[in-house]
C-alpha cells in the first residue's frame, strides 16, 4: 500500500514538472493561453493522482465523482483548442446529446421505464431557449438554460403523472403519441414558435468580455464563437454528468433500481412506486430539455422538423447501443452520435454510393435501426456492458 | 330529412366513422399480437407499409388494384410470420422493455429500407372508387363511394377475423395458445406455430389497412405513411384495452368520430392533442382499458 502511494507521488511530481516546462515553453509567445494550459495540466495531474488512490475513492465518493467530471471536462476543453472547427462542432452536438442520453439512461436503466418521447422533450428545451432569447435577448445563457430545464421538467411532470400507473409498453406508446403530437403543439402556438420554419436566435452567443480579455494575446482560436459554444456545452455536460453520477449512487437511485428489478419488493420495503416513477420521468425530461437548449445555442436556430419522432428513436438506439442504464454508455452514445455522420459519409465515399441517392440518405436509419435490433437481441447491455464483462473476465484470470 | 343528412354534424359523424374504421383495424391488429405474445408491435404500421409497397410497386402499374391488394395481403402474411420467427421469438420472457426497443428498431429499419428502395416521395395508388361525395338535392353527403368501400372492407375483415376465432377449430387453438400456453401444449396444440400464425394474421390485417390508407388520394403511399395512423390506432387500442378486440373496434370508431368533431369545430392541430389527452385521462382512470375487466396483476 505504502509503495503504491509513493509511486503515485513520483508520477504526480513528474507530471507537474512536465507541466511547468510546457508552460514555460508556451509562455514565450503566448503568456496567458500558456497559463491556462498549465493550470489545466496541473488540475489533470492532481485529479488523476487523487483518483488513483483507492482510499480516496472509497472515503470520498462524491469528491471522486466531482474529480472524474472535472477531469473529463478539463481534457475535453484542452482538446477543443486543437481540433478543427468542424470536429469541435461535432463534439458539441455529441456532448449535448450525451446529456439527453444520461437522462434516458437513468429513466430506463434505473426505473425500468422507457420513453419514445425524449426527442420531443429536447424540442421543449430547444424552443424554450429560442422563444425566450427572442423576447429577452439580454438574458445570460446560464439563466436561459435553467429555464429550459424547468420547462422540460414541467412537461415531464405533466406526462409523468399517468406514468405512475402505467407499465412498459403502455408508457412507451403514450410517449410515442407525445412525440407525434409535438409538431402539432408547435403549430398550435405558431405565433410564438415560428410555425414550420422555426426560430432564429436574435444574436449569436458571444463569450463574455473577461474571457476574451484573458485569451486575447494568446491563441486566437480560443476566442472564436464556435469554440466558446463547444466549451459551454462541455462544461454543462460535465455538470450534468456529476449530478447524474451522484443520483445513480444516491438513495433515490438505489430505490429506483429496486423498482426496476422487482417493483413488488420495492413497495414492500416502503418505496413509493408512483413517486419513484414520476421523479425518474421528470429527471429524464429535464436532461433532454437541457440538451435541446444547448442544440439551439450551437445551431443559433431551431427548426421543428429536427424534433420529430425520428430523433426520439435515434436517442433510444444510442442509449441501447452505448449501454443502457450506465453513465459510460451515455457518453459512448454521445460520441457515436457526434461522428456517425462523418463515418457514414466516409463509408459512402469508399463504396461508391451516390451520396445524393436514396440508399446513401437512408444508411443512417438502416444502420442505427439494425444495430438497435441486434444489440437488444444479442448484447442487451450494449457496448458499456460488453466492455465491463470483458474487463471483469480479464481481471479474474 | 335531406337537410339533416347534409348537415355539418352528420357529415362529421360519417367522416369520423370512415377514419375510425381505419383506427379500429390498426387497433385490432395490435390486439391480436398483444393477446398472444404480450408484445406491443411498434413496427405494425411499417410492416403493413412494406406489404403495400410489395403489392403495388413490384407488379406492373397495369396490374389490377385487386390483384395488387391480394399480393399485399400475402406479403403481409409472410412479413408477419418472418418477423415472429426471426426477431420476436428471441424476446419472449425478456424484460418488457426489450420487445419495445426491438420493435422500434425494426420500425426504423423498415422505414429506412423502404425509403432507400422506393424513395421518400409519395406514390399515388389507383383509387378503385370515386372519392367524390354523393349528392343529395345538390348538396354533398359526407360519404363517397371510396369511404363506403373503406367501411365495408373493414367490416369484412373484422367479420372474417371474428369468425375465424369464434367458429373454427383453428380459432379455438389460437385462443387456447394465447390464454393458456402450457395447458394447450399438453393438449397437443403447437403453441409456437399458433403464435406465428397470430402474427401473420395481424400483419395481414395491417396490410389491408395500409392499402386502404394508401389508396386514399390525399395521403398516398410514403415510407412514413402509417406513422400517424399507427399513433391513433395505438391510442384506440390502449383506450379500449389491449386485451379486448371488441374494445379496440369500438374505441377506434369512437375516437375517429370525436376527433372529426374536434378538427371541424376547433382546429386541425388540436386533433392529436385531444387524442393524447384522451389517452392520458383514460389510462389514469382505467390503466387496463375501458373495455377490459380489471385483473389483478400476478406477482
Amino acid at each position: 500500500m505504502r509503495g503504491v502511494r509513493s509511486n503515485q507521488r513520483i508520477v504526480a511530481g513528474t507530471a507537474l514538472g512536465v507541466a511547468a516546462v510546457l508552460a514555460s515553453i508556451l509562455g514565450v509567445g503566448t503568456a496567458r493561453a500558456a497559463t491556462a494550459f498549465s493550470i489545466a495540466s496541473v488540475a489533470f495531474v492532481a485529479g488523476a493522482t487523487l483518483l488513483a488512490s483507492r482510499e480516496f475513492r472509497h472515503n470520498h465518493p462524491v469528491a471522486a465523482r466531482a474529480a472524474i467530471s472535472v477531469l473529463a471536462v478539463d481534457v475535453s476543453l484542452v482538446l477543443t483548442a486543437f481540433f478543427s472547427a468542424t470536429v469541435d462542432d461535432n463534439l458539441a452536438i455529441g456532448a449535448a446529446m450525451s446529456i439527453v442520453l444520461l437522462g434516458l439512461s437513468f429513466l430506463t436503466g434505473s426505473s425500468g421505464q422507457i420513453s419514445l418521447g425524449n426527442g420531443a422533450f429536447m424540442g421543449v428545451g430547444a424552443f424554450t431557449v429560442a422563444v425566450w432569447a427572442n423576447h429577452h435577448p439580454t438574458t445570460p445563457i446560464a439563466v436561459v438554460l435553467v429555464l429550459a430545464v424547468v420547462a422540460g421538467a414541467l412537461v415531464g411532470l405533466l406526462l409523468g403523472l399517468p406514468a405512475t400507473r402505467l407499465r412498459g409498453p403502455y408508457l412507451a406508446g403514450m410517449t410515442l403519441a407525445f412525440a407525434v403530437a409535438f409538431g402539432a403543439v408547435l403549430n398550435l402556438f405558431g405565433t410564438w414558435t415560428g410555425g414550420d420554419s422555426g426560430l432564429q436566435l436574435p444574436a449569436a452567443v458571444n463569450a463574455p468580455a473577461w474571457v476574451l480579455h484573458f485569451f486575447k494575446p494568446g491563441t486566437s482560436s480560443l476566442t472564436t464563437n464556435s469554440v466558446w459554444l463547444v466549451d459551454i456545452t462541455i462544461v454543462t455536460a460535465g455538470i450534468a454528468l456529476f449530478f447524474m453520477a451522484n443520483l445513480f449512487a444516491s438513495r433515490t437511485g438505489r430505490a429506483m433500481r429496486l423498482v426496476r428489478d422487482n417493483d413488488v419488493a420495492a413497495e414492500l420495503v416502503g418505496i413509493s412506486l408512483p413517486r419513484a416513477r414520476v421523479i425518474a420521468f421528470i429527471v429524464s425530461a429535464a436532461y433532454a430539455a437541457l440538451g435541446g437548449g444547448l442544440w439551439t445555442l450551437i445551431n443559433n436556430a431551431v427548426t421543428p422538423s429536427t424534433y420529430g419522432f425520428a430523433l426520439s428513436v435515434t436517442i433510444l438506439s444510442l442509449v441501447v447501443i452505448g449501454g443502457i442504464g450506465t453513465i459510460p454508455g451515455a457518453l459512448i452514445g454521445g460520441l457515436i452520435y457526434a461522428f456517425a455522420a462523418n463515418v457514414i459519409a466516409w463509408f459512402t465515399a469508399h463504396t461508391g454510393l451516390n451520396p445524393q441517392g436514396n440508399v446513401a440518405s437512408q444508411l443512417n436509419g438502416i444502420i442505427f435501426g439494425g444495430l438497435l435490433v441486434l444489440t437488444i437481441l444479442f448484447a442487451p447491455t450494449g457496448i458499456a456492458g460488453f466492455v465491463r464483462r470483458r474487463w471483469a473476465a480479464w481481471r479474474a484470470r | 330529412m335531406s337537410s339533416f343528412l347534409t348537415s355539418r354534424n352528420v357529415a362529421d359523424v360519417l367522416g369520423g366513422i370512415t377514419n375510425g374504421v381505419i383506427y379500429s383495424l390498426v387497433a385490432l391488429s395490435l390486439v391480436l399480437v398483444w393477446r398472444s405474445t404480450r408484445i406491443l408491435n411498434f413496427a405494425q404500421g411499417a410492416m403493413a407499409m412494406i406489404a403495400t409497397y410489395v403489392g403495388f410497386a413490384v407488379l406492373a402499374p397495369t396490374t389490377s388494384y385487386w390483384v395488387s391488394m391480394a399480393v399485399a395481403i400475402v406479403a403481409g402474411l409472410l412479413i408477419g410470420g418472418l418477423t415472429e420467427r426471426v426477431i420476436v421469438r428471441g424476446l419472449y420472457g425478456k424484460p418488457e422493455i426489450n420487445p419495445v426497443v426491438a420493435m422500434v428498431g425494426f420500425l426504423l429499419v423498415l422505414e429506412s429500407v423502404a425509403a432507400a428502395i422506393w424513395s421518400t416521395g409519395s406514390r399515388g395508388l389507383p383509387t378503385p372508387f370515386s372519392m367524390v361525395d354523393w349528392q343529395l338535392n345538390h348538396k354533398p353527403v359526407a360519404l363517397s363511394p371510396f369511404a363506403l368501400y373503406e367501411i365495408v372492407t373493414a367490416v369484412v375483415v373484422m367479420t372474417v377475423i371474428a369468425g375465424l376465432f369464434q367458429f373454427t377449430k383453428l380459432g379455438l387453438r389460437l385462443r387456447a395458445a394465447a390464454l393458456a400456453p402450457e395447458v394447450s401444449r399438453l393438449l397437443g396444440v403447437r403453441v409456437g406455430r399458433m403464435l406465428t400464425l397470430g402474427w401473420m394474421l395481424s400483419s395481414a390485417v395491417g396490410a389491408v389497412t395500409a392499402v386502404l390508407v394508401a389508396s386514399n388520394y390525399f395521403t398516398g403511399l410514403t415510407p412514413t405513411a402509417m406513422d400517424g395512423v399507427f399513433a391513433f390506432g395505438f391510442i384506440a387500442a390502449a383506450i379500449g384495452g389491449l386485451d379486448s378486440p371488441v374494445g379496440a373496434l369500438l374505441s377506434g370508431i369512437a375516437l375517429g368520430v370525436i376527433l372529426q368533431f374536434v378538427g371541424d369545430y376547433l382546429n386541425s392541430n388540436a386533433i392529436i392533442l385531444v387524442a393524447l389527452g384522451m389517452l392520458v385521462v383514460s389510462l389514469m382512470v382505467r390503466p387496463n382499458g375501458v373495455f377490459t375487466r380489471s385483473a389483478q396483476r400476478r406477482v
